[in-house]
């Protein structure tokens, strides 16, 4: 029984995403809302039972392709707090409560992709991951079948995501080629004995394109805007976080485990990309009238120094990433919680109907403007100390042109979030009357509230977790 | 609680308590905020008081260690440097929370921001760690954003809007915002540089010490570090952010501004730039003394030129701080000494000089100079107070202004004739424009249409008032304790910077304290158990 031990946290999903099945068919309609407590309960039960399998240093089950090391264990960990705070966003996303049931089968067969991303240690696990993870999320892209917009960025997100997908497949066949073996171990060995064959090369930058379009990487990135302007915000949250948190991880896993040989290839590629990814993303954020838009372009801009941490190469910039994707985490949920329930209120997600907001909800307001305080990199928040540990590491890595680039996208995407806040506290309201907030989303914001605070005042508990999952 | 850490930490709590307050409560709103900028007032004094000059170094050091792997601490310390602008800051954040009752909206959201700048200022003033050193700087730049935005006013020209304070608040937080990621890349580099892991400024001296950076290196990172924090100095030409910025803010938030944040830029040029890279400095500090006589004289026409009261201040203040600039720049011990004594004095005066623009403008409405006159009919004191202000500013016998100008021209005479020279006549540019305000604004014939407006009654209304032209006063007439006091950190940090003093100077100025007696500031004995 010991091979299957490893995959407690991944079995108890898929028996989770049977439970849900079969209590959409039970469930009578006007009861569906309340089926966030299953999901919830879920994830509980799910984080449980990681946190009772005790974590080998180096487990390994079926012929090496699936790991649970304290590495895997730590983004899994990430994974379901970001699945548990979504399920609580979409009970204030009305659109979805008559159709919630299957939402949250959904969300669960994307979590269980994302949790197997975090274990691979083989293409083709790589590719099964990866696969499970989309295909959930085209189809909860277009959720919302009767808004145009939904359905349009369902479509966009499958076709751009099919042909990524297609990158993918030929980096992997062009590297089977090369290994005579889909095994991480296999790859690095073989491309540690032989001469880079320019097959190879090719195999390796395909594959960094497939997983490039996951975390929205210059020029994967076409999609984002409509996609995430399109989409059911919960649904856009966790394209924001869990998608790009398990896309970075897959690179890791990759890159680390085995490209490692090749580092002075991809250590250059993905430090243009990470220069063109964060000046394009925060750039074009500046003008956008829609707060999901300018979310998505800005998520493209934190794509860029996630690659700036993942283009080190070394092991102090993989914990780098791991502490800003924790940062991301919570100050990007804190924002799309608050976006959720004020766009409902306000009526839209036009920029200009959050004008004086901070006069009709506070909390909310104080919300937004933390979390985006913290995304934009300000002391004492969360995000300052992820973006300074990426500066960091890339200091360390002599890539000193790099820092200084992501050292003045720092300022312009201080520019583009002020913005928002000006709209908050500067401008009259366009309705007096207050926003109510109920006390289960108010106890979450708080939660991530707080949390942003301490992750960036307090860094050595959290340092001491990531390097702990993270060794040289 | 250690003495440092209760100056620091009182703000944030009175901020924190802030968020458990009813809005509608002002009352007790503006108390906890009193209460605690007090608390941090009593610390600084004393932590100044208890200063030990004999001992010299950093004093009432609270040292704990933060990220072990990356040998970060949370390290505070004074020394005499940063001793005296603990107090200048602690005096216009008391003051300046005096001032702030007049903000009638939103109080309770005001004060919280107010409290989180203060704090911020004071992380600044007294970290001795870098990574700290930056987080409370960045902490302490992004409050000013909504505190401008919200509570400031347009800059109007005869009624028509010159710069929205919109505008202000976005120009002055980005050119901050860029100015900080600027001297960040330094600091992170220099970080990489040294091999010692640790980001404690000590321990990077000591290391130093033994293993100083490559000169060329050093050459490389101090324009990153001098340009980055010059941005708030404000160094010319960088400084067209802060006139605006004065000039839209609340006048308590000037106060602060013109007051201290200019000078975490002068003085993060004092305790990073020249004192880590003294090989940088001494290639670059000639250029910086050019810079400064920009800053003095074109601030200072340009003061000329302005009709905005709160213009006038904000771009005299660009000048007054091309001094400190300067003093910096001379690098000798009594241009050093001036330096840090002008941000002590120069921010007594000008928050000083926004408060007194403030009154007149929450009164009058108007702060054109054209509209104004015969104000000291209504206003005897806050008139006397005015005349005062531009006496200190003109740098008159008496105010510590005149004191630290001396300083600083005499000290720097040696090492840059011209440019004293251009110096000295930024004093007589700045006689003539505020001369022109206290006339304009306080003399002439009493107008009706200022016949309601009420001057500062109360003696609780006058105490900021009192509390910043004492202070002026004091120092003005005794500057000799805290002279000595800055003279004990100053000294150390010139003889690693130039160790061998060039033989011409040599004879021309053989110590800062012979030179000090001198010119009859103070004895040189004095204050030396």
């Amino acid at each position: 029984m010991m091979p299957w031990a490893l995959l407690t946290a991944e079995l108890t999903v898929s028996g989770w995403i049977l439970l849900l099945l079969g209590a959409d068919l039970i469930v009578p309609a006007a009861r569906k809302a309340r089926l966030w407590l299953v999901a919830l309960a879920g994830i509980a039960v799910t984080w449980g039972v990681l946190q009772l399998v005790e974590v080998p240093p180096a487990g390994a089950t079926f012929q090496r392709m699936f790991l649970l090391d304290p590495f895997a264990a730590y983004f899994k960990t990430l994974f379901l707090l970001t699945a548990a705070v979504v399920v609580l966003m979409t009970r204030e996303f009305r659109p979805l409560a008559e159709r919630a049931g299957s939402f949250y089968l959904l969300l669960f067969t994307a979590v269980l992709g994302a949790l197997v991303l975090a274990s691979v240690n083989d293409l083709l696990m790589l590719f099964i991951g990866l696969e499970l993870l989309t295909f959930s999320l085209y189809v909860m892209a277009a959720y919302l079948k009767t808004e145009a917009r939904s359905v349009e960025a369902g479509m966009k997100y499958l076709v751009l995501g099919s042909i990524s997908s297609g990158f993918l497949v030929y980096g992997i066949a062009l590297l089977y080629g090369a290994a005579g073996s889909t095994g991480f171990d296999a790859v690095r060995g073989a491309l540690l004995r032989t001469a880079t064959m320019p097959s190879v090369a090719a195999g390796v930058l395909l594959i960094l394109a497939g997983l490039g379009f996951k975390i929205a990487a210059l020029p994967f990135n076409f999609w984002v805007p409509d996609v995430y302007e399109g989409a059911p915000t919960p649904v856009v949250a966790f394209l924001s976080v869990g998608s790009k948190m398990a896309g970075v991880v897959a690179i890791l896993r990759v890159l680390y485990g085995a490209f490692a040989p090749l580092q002075h290839i991809w250590g250059e590629v993905l430090a243009l990309m990470a220069a063109g990814t964060m000046c394009y993303g925060n750039l074009a954020a500046i003008p956008q009238t829609n707060i999901k838009r300018l979310l998505g372009y800005s998520s493209i801009g934190h794509a860029g120094y996630l690659l700036m941490g993942l283009a080190t190469g070394s092991a102090a910039g993989a914990q780098a990433v791991a502490y800003y994707l924790l940062a991301y985490l919570v100050s990007t949920l804190a924002v799309f919680l608050v976006v959720v329930v004020a766009s409902d209120a306000v009526g839209g997600d036009e920029l200009d109907r959050y004008d004086g907001l901070s006069k009709r909800s506070p909390v909310l307001a104080a919300g937004l403007f933390v979390g985006m305080l913290s995304l934009a990199g300000v002391p004492p928040l969360a995000g300052f100390v992820g973006k300074l540990f990426v500066l960091l590491a890339a200091t360390d890595s002599g890539l000193i042109w790099l820092v200084a680039i992501g050292a003045v996208n720092v300022a312009i995407s201080l520019y583009y979030y002020l913005m928002v806040v000006r709209r908050m506290y500067l401008l009259a309201p366009r309705a007096p009357d207050p926003i109510r907030v109920s006390g289960i989303t108010r106890t979450t914001l708080f939660l991530l509230l707080a949390a942003i605070v301490v992750i960036g005042v307090v860094q050595e508990p959290f340092l001491v977790r990531i390097t702990d999952a993270i060794r040289p | 609680m250690p003495l440092l850490l209760t100056i620091l930490l009182a703000p944030m709590v009175g901020a924190l308590l802030l968020l458990f307050v009813r809005e509608d409560q002002t009352a007790v709103v503006r108390r906890v905020a009193l209460a605690s900028v007090s608390v941090s007032l009593a610390g600084a004094v004393a932590a100044l008081l208890t200063y030990d000059r004999v001992l010299g170094g950093f004093q009432h050091e609270v040292f704990w260690p933060w990220v072990r792997s990356l040998g970060i601490g949370f390290h505070l310390g004074v020394d005499g440097i940063n001793a005296v602008l603990v107090l200048l800051h602690a005096l216009c954040a008391f003051t300046g929370v005096l001032i702030s009752y007049a903000i009638g909206s939103r109080v309770k959201e005001y004060y919280i921001f107010y409290l989180i700048l203060i704090t911020g200022v004071f992380g600044v003033f007294l970290s001795l760690d870098l990574f700290f050193f930056y987080f409370f700087y960045e902490m302490a730049v992004v409050p000013m954003y909504p505190l401008i935005g919200i509570w400031g006013s347009d800059v109007e020209e005869q009624g028509v809007v010159r710069f929205s304070k919109e505008y202000a608040t976005m120009k002055l937080t980005i050119y901050l915002t860029l100015g900080a990621v600027v001297a960040l890349v330094g600091l992170l580099w220099l970080y990489a540089s040294t091999g010692a892991r640790t980001t404690d400024l000590t321990a990077l001296q000591e290391h130093f010490a033994v293993r100083p950076l490559p000169a060329s290196l050093q050459r490389t990172l101090f324009p990153l570090l001098a340009l980055g924090f010059g941005v708030i100095a404000p160094l010319w030409p960088l400084h067209s952010w802060s006139p605006i910025g004065h000039a839209a803010a609340p006048s308590a938030v000037s106060m602060l501004h013109a007051g201290v944040l200019m000078k975490l830029g002068s003085y993060a040029v004092i305790r990073l730039a020249v004192s880590l890279l003294p090989a940088g400095a001494q290639a670059w500090l000639p250029w910086l003394a050019v810079l400064c006589v920009f800053n003095i004289v074109y601030g200072g026409f340009v003061a000329m030129a302005q009709k905005d009261l709160k213009l006038i201040i904000g771009y005299s203040s660009s000048s007054h701080m091309g001094y400190v600039l300067l003093g910096i720049a001379c690098l000798t011990p009594l241009a050093l000494n001036g330096a840090v004594l002008l941000m002590f004095a120069h921010g007594l005066m000008t928050a000083l000089a926004f408060a007194l623009v403030g009154h007149v403008y929450d009164r009058a409405h108007t702060r054109w100079l054209p509209d104004l006159g015969g104000l000291a009919h209504q206003l005897p004191f806050i008139a006397g107070c005015g005349v005062i202000a531009a006496m200190a500013s003109s740098g008159l016998p008496g105010f510590a202004n005149f004191v630290s100008e001396l300083m600083v021209f005499v000290g720097g005479w040696d090492a840059y004739p011209v440019q004293v020279v251009c110096g000295v006549l930024g004093v007589v540019i700045t006689s003539v424009y505020m001369l022109r305000v206290v006339r304009g604004v306080f003399f002439g014939p009493a107008r009706p249409a200022y016949a309601k407006v009420t001057d500062a009654r109360r003696a609780f209304d006058r105490l900021p008032y009192v509390v910043l032209i004492g202070a002026l006063l004091w120092v003005g007439c005794w500057p000799g304790p805290l002279v000595h006091t800055i003279d004990v950190s100053t000294r150390p940090l010139i003889e690693r910077v130039n160790p061998v003093p060039r033989p011409l100077r040599q004879l021309a100025t053989p110590t800062a304290s012979a030179t000090t007696a001198a010119v009859g500031l103070v004895a040189p004995t004095e204050g030396v158990h």
